[in-house]
């Protein structure tokens, strides 16, 4: 795909996808969490970055990682077990690891917002939904009560919740497993973030609201020019919002690019494992009604614990292309093309040529 | 594609019998929940989970069972197994009437209809070694011979689903969630059933993890010529699967008819939604018009009248709520339950992608 397609490809999925500058950028994270059975390396020396109007998507399986980074960039990680080891997080140039916590405090849902799968944990059962808005307004902009809950009740309304009055004095459980996502966008974004984190959050919902929501922070980040990375499994989510995408496996990043290089020159055997792995619904209709249906290519074998991860890459027990080499020593990220880059010792040799 | 206007606008063709060789059939299963109120249980309501469905499963066939959660899908496939009691309706099994057997009569069909499940954790006994959780069905049903004699059935069964002999003895914690679901799947294949329910068998697994099940599934499929009943939510997963799918929304079935046709001739608007919903990976897919219900799920203990999809559906009209459309031949083979077929009305269909 040549650059003004991909260009137009991007400008006809979301008219907010232009480059601003660099807002958050994550330099050589570690997180780790100490265990009876040893340390884990959740993270494990990951780098990325977001800018203005941009959405990244983080992707990977359980135990990749993914979460935790998220985590970490608010510094949300329990003490003890977990422990930042290293890294700098650098957010409009400050290192958010080198701030005290009041000053992380006015960070936190303020210019760097989070949303969490399930809103149901993250929502106080015993407060209708309009108040816990309402406070997260009155803490960080410093409003009267009563100016809070006009703005929360407005909130309500922007994120399309029908009744916003009514429901602003709804309980969480009275509202359902959307309601309760909306309620949590509209509390995310009531301090107009920089930045939304978001991680899995349609995933514990039924598909056609997962549509409605993806499709309400799309117009929310293009009304505030907000970051977005959002943290997914699914490649589907992945392909129809991403700008650029990172790839993550049992805590490091394996690969990284833009949405349009990743789904069609996938470079490192992982993520090509991914994509092969998963059916495609709309290879039903190129199929025909034929009753023989094809194997799906599978990642042989396990994701590996991060107790005992093998020396070298952590993918080559799963890999085929994998020689001794990759057994030995772990591959370092590199250039693979315009803005892609993959850590893999022989990505070179899968498609000869394919790199742009 | 055939545009819906070139459709003959026949007269309501009634749902075609199941074929003679079906292996299982319902027909207008009805399973109702009663919601108690009160200190003393008054029952203020009837929960409506399976209202009415009919359909058939053939040997060797996958039918898919698709829709959101609350549609009675689950229920649907546990009263097929008379796991629960039907509230009203038929179940056939080879033709036989199965629907009020006792326990004692039921038995010997137990041992042919089995069901898989979501969460395999959930469902393996945390106290039992994997090689006793899957020869306990030969023991409770007196079958494969003695101790010796079961422990080597057992240990081909681990082949078979792709685990060793070995771990046999390890515990459900030792194996990991795919592990799991092939234990669970080794104890069902134990006493050779003809249907497997499969209840979402791969949506808690991770993604590299379900192809691998997947493609078990058919492989035994293939080998054993077993009949599934699929339930799942992941359309992509459903249609990779099956052969048949059926929709559900609110305890009804509101499409049924092969994966091709479902999936590139979408006749109910709520599947025309669904597909739409999904989200395709491929960066072409971003080109695509979709089609964004507004709203809920409705409660299924307060539907709305007439079509329960009416309330988000963008071509209702005054009919649709006042009376409810049956499930009628729409196209040879092809089921839907909505008004706008009656009068070869047409209206666009989006395909995905």
């Amino acid at each position: 795909m040549n650059q003004a397609a991909s260009a137009a490809l991007a400008g006809e999925a979301a008219p907010h996808r232009a480059a601003g500058e660099v807002v958050l950028a994550v330099e050589g994270l570690r997180t780790e969490f100490r265990t009876p059975a040893g340390v884990i390396r959740a993270v494990d020396g990951v780098s990325y970055s977001v800018r203005r109007g941009e959405t990244l998507c983080v992707v990977g399986e359980s135990g990749c990682g993914k979460s935790v980074t998220a985590l970490s960039i608010l510094r949300l990680i329990t003490s003890p077990p977990g422990r930042i080891a290293g890294g700098r997080i650098l957010f409009e140039g400050r290192d958010l690891l080198a701030l005290s916590e009041a000053e992380m405090e006015r960070v936190r849902g303020n210019a760097i917002s989070m949303i969490f799968q399930e809103p149901m944990t993250s929502l106080n059962p015993l407060y209708p939904v309009g108040r816990q808005v309402a406070e997260a307004i009155a803490l960080h902009q410093g409003l009267s009560w009563r100016d809070a809950m006009a703005k929360a009740v407005g909130m309500l309304r922007r994120v399309a919740i029908p009744d916003a009055e009514r429901s602003a004095a709804a309980y969480p459980h009275q509202l359902s497993g959307g309601m309760r996502q909306r309620v949590m966008i509209a509390m995310a974004l009531s301090c107009n973030p920089k930045v939304l984190i978001a991680d899995e959050p349609t995933t514990a919902l039924d598909v056609t609201i997962q549509a409605q929501i993806l499709e309400l922070i799309r117009e929310q980040q293009e009304r505030l020019g907000m970051a977005v990375i959002l943290i997914t499994h699914d490649m589907g989510v992945v392909a129809e919002n991403a700008d650029r995408v990172i790839v993550m496996y049992a805590g490091r990043k394996v690969e990284e690019g833009s949405v349009e290089a990743l789904f069609t020159r996938p470079a490192h055997p992982y993520t090509r494992g991914l994509l092969g792995s998963i059916p495609h619904l709309d290879d039903a209709a190129r199929g025909g009604a034929g009753p023989r249906r094809a194997r799906l290519a599978e990642i042989k074998g396990l994701v590996p614990s991060l107790l005992r991860l093998p020396p070298g890459c952590s993918f080559a027990p799963r890999c085929a292309l994998a020689d001794a080499r990759c057994r030995e020593a772990a591959p370092t990220i590199a250039r693979h093309g315009d803005g892609h880059a993959v850590a893999c010792w022989n990505a070179g040799h899968l498609a000869p040529g394919a790199a742009a | 594609m055939t545009a819906l206007r070139d459709l003959a606008p026949s007269p309501a063709r009634a749902v075609p019998a199941a074929p003679a060789e079906a292996l299982v059939e319902v027909r207008d299963l009805r399973k109702h929940f009663p919601v108690r109120r009160g200190l003393f249980g008054r029952v203020a309501g009837q929960v409506h989970a399976v209202d009415g469905v009919s359909f058939h499963v053939a040997p060797g066939e996958t039918l898919g069972l698709v829709g959101e959660s609350g549609c009675g899908k689950s229920t649907a496939g546990r009263t097929l197994l008379r796991l629960l009691e039907p509230t009203a309706g038929e179940i056939r099994f080879r033709g036989e009437d199965i629907t009020r057997l006792d326990a004692r009569a039921m038995l010997p069909f137990r041992r042919r209809m089995q069901m898989v499940h979501q969460d395999p954790y959930a469902s393996l006994n945390p106290r039992m070694p994997a090689g006793e959780i899957v020869a306990e069905p030969l023991v409770i049903h007196g079958v494969g011979g003695g101790r010796a004699e079961r422990r080597e059935r057992v240990a081909q069964l681990f082949e078979r689903v792709g685990l060793r002999p070995e771990q046999m003895d390890a515990y459900p914690h030792e194996f990991s969630g795919g592990q799991r679901q092939r234990i669970g799947i080794a104890r069902v294949l134990a006493l050779g059933p003809e249907l497997i329910v499969c209840d979402e068998p791969v949506s808690a697994l991770d993604v590299s993890i379900q192809a691998q099940i997947l493609n078990l599934l058919m492989d035994l499929q293939d080998e054993y010529g077993l009949s599934y009943l699929f339930i799942a939510h992941d359309l992509a997963v459903v249609e990779h699967i099956s052969q048949r799918v059926a929709v559900m929304y609110l305890g009804k079935i509101v499409e049924l008819t092969d994966r091709a046709s479902l999936f590139e001739m979408p006749l109910h608007p709520y599947t025309e939604a669904l597909l739409s919903a999904v989200p395709i990976p491929k960066v072409t897919a971003r080109r695509r018009r979709r089609v964004i219900l507004s709203g809920d799920v409705p409660s299924p203990i307060n539907r709305p009248s007439g079509c329960h999809f009416h309330t988000r559906c963008a071509y209702a009209h005054a009919r649709c709520r006042s009376e409810a459309p049956a499930l009628r031949e729409v196209r040879p083979g092809h089921l839907a339950a909505c008004h706008l077929h009656d009068g070869g009305v047409t209206f666009p269909l989006a395909k995905p992608g």
